[in-house]
């Protein structure tokens, strides 16, 4: 993602590029306030959609150029977007109690529904019983030093992330293809 | 994408999936998602592997379709044998040994970072750390707490001090040392509050500790800390807690989240 072709598609107005940019930028917003913030998709969606057209005004107004300051200000401003509507929300429902005082984790499980997961799912019963006996044992023990790992099946450490890595590749790989039918 | 850079970013997805990135890593991990964002198909597939396997749901037993008769005799069976059941029922309380840790894993001592953002030198204190690891796993205790008082009494600084104690205290613990490791869990919790995994840890570990020699008041508190951080021992804490509130008599205690410990 090229955010400085960004930058000059929108001061140029070019709206086929703008428009090519803005879809991917928009899947990457929302995300991760879904998977950071726990947002619901259709508040993700409007707060991403929100951002990206802050975001487009600031580049019009010569306020945006550097593209590390431009993505740190999309997800500021996303955050910032989500909490405002949430301010809002708690406004016109003051007698509730908050849900939550605490941080909760980043809600990763929330990057892939249902659909996604069988696919993924039918993905590892496909993975050679070595290939998914050694997944399933790192996963398992997440708690634990690659090192510990590595003892465990009698090789390097630095053997040991190439194979995860090789077990992950493949899944990927199924599971684009998979996903693609 | 140059080959140790990939490696790099597909370590800190690794650790981010298995919650042991730190918050500035996560933040500096989505930067790499903005700027590649075909990435976030590597976190969608390691984090939904992690999920499937951690749910066991992968290989599931294969199912034989029964017959309508048979599923009308098994649900007449049920119901006789639950009448039996509630007939010559006998209170059986659970054992509290059941929701305690016996021995503490290895792998649940700390050692030197592997990922933290871009900082990737090695200290002093870490090598002692993971010296003090290597100890712990051939058998060494002594010379484990050893390394890890030296930890203690020469890097008074975060995160080795949470470290140290931590890992003194698991030690001490697996030894059935249960007053020391407690003080150990006690100092790492205070000095933790830089890191949720090692203050969630030392919560759980010092929770378990003082039910060893019988302080359950204290070791409520404790366990509900580690409760409250939410983190791999939430469900065990969880569990715990209402052990713990069974044998103490506090009934009101069903929903954590929403209510005050005392």
């Amino acid at each position: 993602m090229d955010y400085s072709k960004f930058v000059g598609a929108v001061l140029e107005n070019d709206k086929d590029i703008i428009a090519k940019q803005v879809k991917v930028i928009t899947a990457v917003l929302i995300k991760f306030l879904r998977v950071r913030l726990n947002v619901s998709q259709q508040d993700a969606e409007d707060c991403a959609q929100n951002t990206l057209l802050i975001a487009i005004e600031k580049i019009r107004g010569d306020k945006l150029e550097n593209p590390d300051v431009i993505i740190s200000y999309l997800f500021t401003t996303a955050k910032h977007e989500y909490f405002k509507g949430l301010a809002k929300d708690k406004e016109s429902k003051f007698d509730e109690l908050p849900d939550s005082h605490f941080q909760k984790p980043d809600q990763l499980h929330r990057l892939l529904n249902e659909e996604k997961m069988n696919i993924l799912q039918r993905c590892i019963e496909a993975l050679k019983p070595d290939f998914k006996n050694y997944i399933q044992y790192w996963f398992n023990n997440a708690a634990n030093e690659t090192s510990v790992i590595a003892d465990h099946f009698g090789i390097s450490v630095n053997n040991a992330w190439t194979k995860k890595h090789r077990v992950i590749n493949l899944l990927k790989e199924c599971y684009q293809k998979k996903i693609k039918l | 994408m140059e080959n140790t850079r990939e490696q790099k970013i597909r370590k800190q997805i690794d650790a981010y999936v298995k919650g042991k990135l730190s918050e500035e890593g996560i933040q500096s991990l989505w930067n790499e998602f903005a700027k590649n964002p075909e990435l976030l198909d590597l976190l969608e597939v390691e984090a939904g592997t992690k999920a499937l396997l951690s749910e066991s749901k992968v290989k599931k037993a294969t199912v034989h379709p029964l017959s309508g008769w048979t599923w009308h005799i098994a649900a007449a069976a049920v119901v006789l044998i639950v009448a039996m059941v509630q007939l010559f029922r006998v209170n059986t309380p659970t054992d509290m040994d059941e929701f305690l840790v016996t021995n503490i894993e290895p792998g649940q001592i700390e050692t030197a970072d592997g990922i933290r953002a871009d900082d990737l030198k090695i200290s002093e204190a870490d090598s002692l750390l993971n010296l003090g690891f290597k100890a712990v796993i051939s058998g060494n205790g002594e010379r484990a707490l050893e390394l890890f008082d030296i930890v203690i009494n020469n890097y008074d600084e975060e995160p080795y001090g949470s470290k140290a104690f931590l890992n003194k205290g698991i030690v001490l613990y697996n030894e059935g040392k249960y007053p020391d490791s407690i003080n150990s869990f006690r100092e790492s919790a205070n000095r933790a509050e830089h890191s949720r995994m090692i203050s969630e840890k030392a919560y759980w570990y010092l929770g378990n500790a003082l039910i060893n020699v019988g302080e359950l008041e204290v070791a409520r508190e404790a366990v509900y800390e580690a409760y409250r951080l939410d983190g791999v021992f939430r469900t065990a804490a969880f569990r715990l807690l209402q052990k713990l509130n069974y044998d103490l008599g506090k009934y009101d205690y069903d929903n954590f989240d929403i209510q005050q410990l005392n």
